[in-house]
């Protein structure tokens, strides 16, 4: 006899077990047919008058039932007939183990690794089971702590079995030997109970019992609506056909604040939150909650209808009509008795545009006489703007939060939205993969709320799937690259290679400056390897220095190699921030009409923000700068905020430009005088200790020597050139004459930026004239020399 | 096989009749939740598909409304009471396998062994 101290397997549950797998589905079938051919041959040889073949046939036939119906209701079903291990132990795990061999961790998983609940662990996890099964002891006493652990996991089991999920996820986390597995994979204990809890979760909804929701005669009491059947989308009925599979939705706290909130006798309730929290599924989960439930008599089976505004909006020919088609819905919404309307996106009846109307005149009298019920569901930022301009009508609404889930119920969610994409699109959705969508969407995704951007995440994963259909989480990775421009997955070699060679790539297009290259470059790099600090902007620099030195020049190439665009860089002037009003219009969210930081960081959240000459920025703005740079966040005047984490903070200033002209031209490095020069700009005033503090580095751009502006003269010109290869002519200059470019162009106290004009005189004048007059033709290399400059 | 015929008794006079008689209550109250028989009871004399009304304070129309509810709720209780009749009938017949069920359900062992034996001996 096989006993280990909690578990019998010779006991009569175990063998009854076994009995179960050896008849078997087909075992049962062939019961099921036998049956019925031995019932046709009792009738048959009764008919043809034979003396004992019907009674045996007959027999045979009650026989074979007999046996159908032991092993349809009792053998496979096999429930809990006790407390003891063994009494709520699966039959399917009993019928798998060996009462005659040794009962060890190992042997216990091989018994079980090719059930259908192991494979659910296994392939969400993406473990090769013979890894596990070599990793596991081969000692019998090891098997008292698994089964106390997967006794532990199962209490909340929905039949009240021991489950073979659990006894595998019982040995994985018992194995010392797994346990350092998972841990070089990034994974834990904890994650391995999160599985127990998803398989669970996925044998709730295996046995949960078809709801009933109402019957046939359900609403024949109630009117008839078919205006609204032609404007609007019943959800209610769309749940009863489908079977209602919104689960513990319906226990959440959300909808039974909304069904709270209508018991109490509120006619319109506002469901208030941010996109993708999911107001649209609570009302869905109401729906479903209203038609199984014994409801108050104000809700009992009520259907909900969402109203379609296009649909609305494109029957009408013309306004007086629209005023017709909406007061005919309310009409029958009312009449019918039965019907709770749901005016999902409520801006789109609230206020005029494209797609929408304003229907809160009409609404008015309804909503005071409270003949109808409603949910209205709209974002924070509508709701304000509902209550800033039509107070009288927000005044009728009863509003009900939604705020975002916790963690644990936002993974709940994926992992059920996993299970339906994997139904819907034939793949498998592993669990760090779920992980990595609530990580990523939570880090990159801020103009929408959780669940729903995660899902999002999730969805725009299923275009990268790896190896015949598996999301991974470098799937996950790709699609928010895709998505949203960032590098979070692991660097590629080409880019390996730049993010090393970064100050090459960067002196490509500027000259010089080589300290503040490698400090940005240096920046760059940590951010990348993921050794920054996650919760600050990738880097935040004060570059000081005089006019036309390359501060902005290094700007946009970091922009340009980094954020792979130029054009991914927001460039604000500070000294259009002078007031103390222009502290509004950088933190607008655009309800005003007007562009600020906010929204261009909101559509743009991968770029360098360049804030030049911020010294002239009024006080409260540098204020504002203090939490940018110590946060990454700042917040909009709507209340939302808005992440500075995935951008690289550049302040330009000319402050101290003298001072710095002065002591290189004396010869002195820098460094030398960089802390004086700080200690000079605070007492001036200029900016604040705790200003300066912020900043990862402050970075000083000295004065251009002339061999530097001869070396900018050749850049300038190759921009040249790019230009004119669309005419396959190129522009080559000698070095006197570069000299002579550089001696017209400089100005101390203007930098490199003269040069641009001084080229376009002596360089671009001169080609254009020879362009027209014919002396330069395609396939020409012009050699300018210092007598050829205008 | 032959020991777990004990086992196959015991959950036959057992557990397995125990069930019987509970599927026979979650059939009957199956039936009565298809045909809504709680709430056709409830609206028995509710007027069909909801009250009619016309707009208007005049004694005409509200004549012409009761005269209409009053049919609407005579076409509601004739449909209403025949479903109820159907699920009637079938409650009944339900009921009646049921009970037949309870009371056959132990005989069934010993019927096929008596079968059997009939058939052996002639």
């Amino acid at each position: 006899m096989n006993q280990s101290s909690t578990i019998d397997l010779t006991s009569l549950r175990a063998r009854k077990a076994r009995l179960a797998k050896r008849i078997g589905k087909t075992g049962y079938e062939v019961l099921v047919v036998l049956v019925i051919a031995f019932c046709i041959l009792g009738v048959t040889t009764y008919y043809f008058e034979m003396t004992r073949l019907p009674f045996l046939s007959v027999a045979a036939a009650l026989f074979c039932f007999i046996w159908a119906l032991w092993y349809k209701r009792d053998l496979a079903v096999l429930a809990p007939s006790g407390t003891s291990m063994t009494d709520r132990m699966s039959g399917e795990v009993l019928a798998r183990l060996r009462p005659n061999s040794a009962l060890t961790p190992r042997a216990t998983w091989q018994a079980l690794r090719t059930h259908w609940q192991v494979l659910f662990l296994t392939n969400h996890f993406l473990f090769d089971g013979t890894i596990i099964e070599n990793m596991l002891s081969e000692q019998e006493s090891d098997m008292d702590a698994v089964w106390a652990e997967a006794e532990r996991l199962s209490v909340t089991s929905p039949k009240g079995l021991v489950e073979p999920g659990y006894v595998a996820a019982a040995l994985l986390k018992t194995s010392p030997m797994v346990s350092q597995y998972l841990t070089q994979i990034k994974l834990s204990k904890d994650d391995v109970d999160a599985m127990a809890g998803w398989l669970e979760r996925v044998l709730e909804a295996m046995n949960a019992e078809k709801p009933y929701f109402g019957g046939i005669g359900r609403d024949w009491a109630n009117g008839f609506t078919p205006r609204l059947n032609q404007f609007g989308y019943n959800i209610s009925l769309h749940i009863e056909q489908q079977g209602g599979h919104f689960g513990w939705l319906t226990e959440s706290a959300g909808v039974a604040a909304l069904k709270g909130a209508f018991a109490q006798g509120a006619s319109t309730v506002a469901l208030i939150g941010e996109p993708g929290v999911g107001k649209t599924s609570h009302v869905n989960a109401l729906a479903q909650l209203l038609l199984q439930e014994k409801n108050d008599r104000n809700l009992e089976h009520r259907q909900i209808v969402a109203l379609n505004p296009s649909a609305i909006l494109s029957a009408a020919r013309h306004p007086g009509e629209l005023e017709d088609i909406v007061m005919t819905l309310l009409s029958e919404a009312s009449h019918a008795g039965n019907i709770l309307l749901f005016l999902d996106e409520a801006q789109l009846f609230f206020r005029s545009g494209p797609g929408s109307f304003d229907m809160t005149q009409i609404l008015l009298p309804v909503l005071q006489s409270r003949s109808i019920q409603m949910v209205v569901a709209m974002t924070p930022h509508d709701y304000q703007w509902l209550r800033a301009n039509n107070p009288g009508f927000a005044n009728l609404l009863t509003p009900v939060m939604l705020q975002e889930p916790p963690e644990h119920d936002v993974l709940r969610i994926l992992e059920d939205a996993g299970l339906g994409m994997e139904h819907s699109h034939k793949v498998l959705v592993s669990y760090e993969a779920i992980r990595e969508a609530y990580r990523l969407s939570g880090r990159y995704m801020q103009d929408l709320a959780y669940p729903g951007k995660a899902i999002q995440l999730l969805e725009q994963s299923l275009s990268h799937s790896v190896h015949n259909g598996i999301i991974v989480p470098e799937s996950v990775q790709q699609a928010i690259e895709q998505s949203q421009g960032v590098k979070v997955g692991t660097a590629s070699q080409a880019e390996v290679d730049t993010l090393l060679n970064l100050e090459d790539k960067i002196h490509e297009r500027m000259i010089n400056q080589s300290q503040a290259v490698k400090v940005v470059a240096s920046a760059l790099r940590r951010a990348r390897a993921g050794v920054a600090n996650p919760r600050r902007p990738i880097g935040s620099f004060l570059f000081l220095g005089p006019t036309g030195v390359g501060k902005t020049e290094l700007a946009k190439a970091v922009a340009a190699t980094y954020f792979n665009a130029e054009s991914n860089m927001i460039r604000l002037d500070m000294s259009e921030y002078q007031r103390p009003e222009d502290v509004q219009r950088l933190l607008s969210n655009g309800s005003d009409e007007s562009r600020s930081l906010i929204m261009a960081v909101r559509q743009q959240p991968f770029s360098v923000v360049l804030l030049d000459e911020i010294e002239k920025a009024h006080p409260n703005i540098l204020n504002l700068m203090l939490q940018l740079l110590d946060e990454g966040q700042l917040t909009d005047t709507g209340g939302r905020p808005v992440s500075f984490k995935d951008c690289i903070v550049i302040a330009t200033s000319n402050a101290g430009a003298n001072t710095i002209r002065e002591r290189v031209s004396r010869g002195e490095s820098m460094e030398s005088f960089q802390n004086e020069l700080t200690d000079e700009l605070i007492d001036n005033g200029q900016f604040k200790p705790e200003l300066l503090n912020r900043f990862d580095e402050i970075v000083l751009f000295r004065p251009l020597t002339p061999e530097e502006l001869g070396q900018v003269v050749i850049l300038m010109l190759q921009g040249i050139n790019k230009t004119l290869a669309q005419q396959n002519i190129k522009v080559e200059l000698t070095p006197a004459a570069v000299q002579k470019v550089v001696s017209v162009g400089y100005d101390p106290r203007l930098g490199a930026r003269p040069m641009r004009r001084a080229l376009q005189r002596s360089v671009e004048d001169g080609i254009a004239g020879r362009i027209l007059r014919g002396e330069t033709r395609p396939g020409d290399t012009v050699v300018l020399d210092e007598a050829d400059l205008a | 096989m032959v020991m777990l015929i004990f086992p196959l008794f015991t959950w036959w006079y057992g557990q397995g009749w125990l069930q019987v008689a509970r599927n026979f209550g979650i059939s009957l109250a199956r039936v009565s939740h298809i045909f809504s028989v709680p709430i056709l009871l409830r609206t028995l004399w509710a007027p069909w598909r909801r009250i009619i009304t016309y707009p208007g304070a005049s004694i005409d129309a509200k004549l012409r409304a009761l005269g209409d509810n009053l049919v609407s709720r005579c076409i509601g209780f004739t449909v209403r009471i025949m479903v109820l009749i159907t699920a009637a009938i079938i409650l009944l017949l339900v009921a009646i396998w049921g009970v037949f069920c309870i009371v056959v359900w132990p005989l069934l062992p010993f019927l096929a062994a008596g079968l059997f034996i009939k058939g052996i001996v002639g």
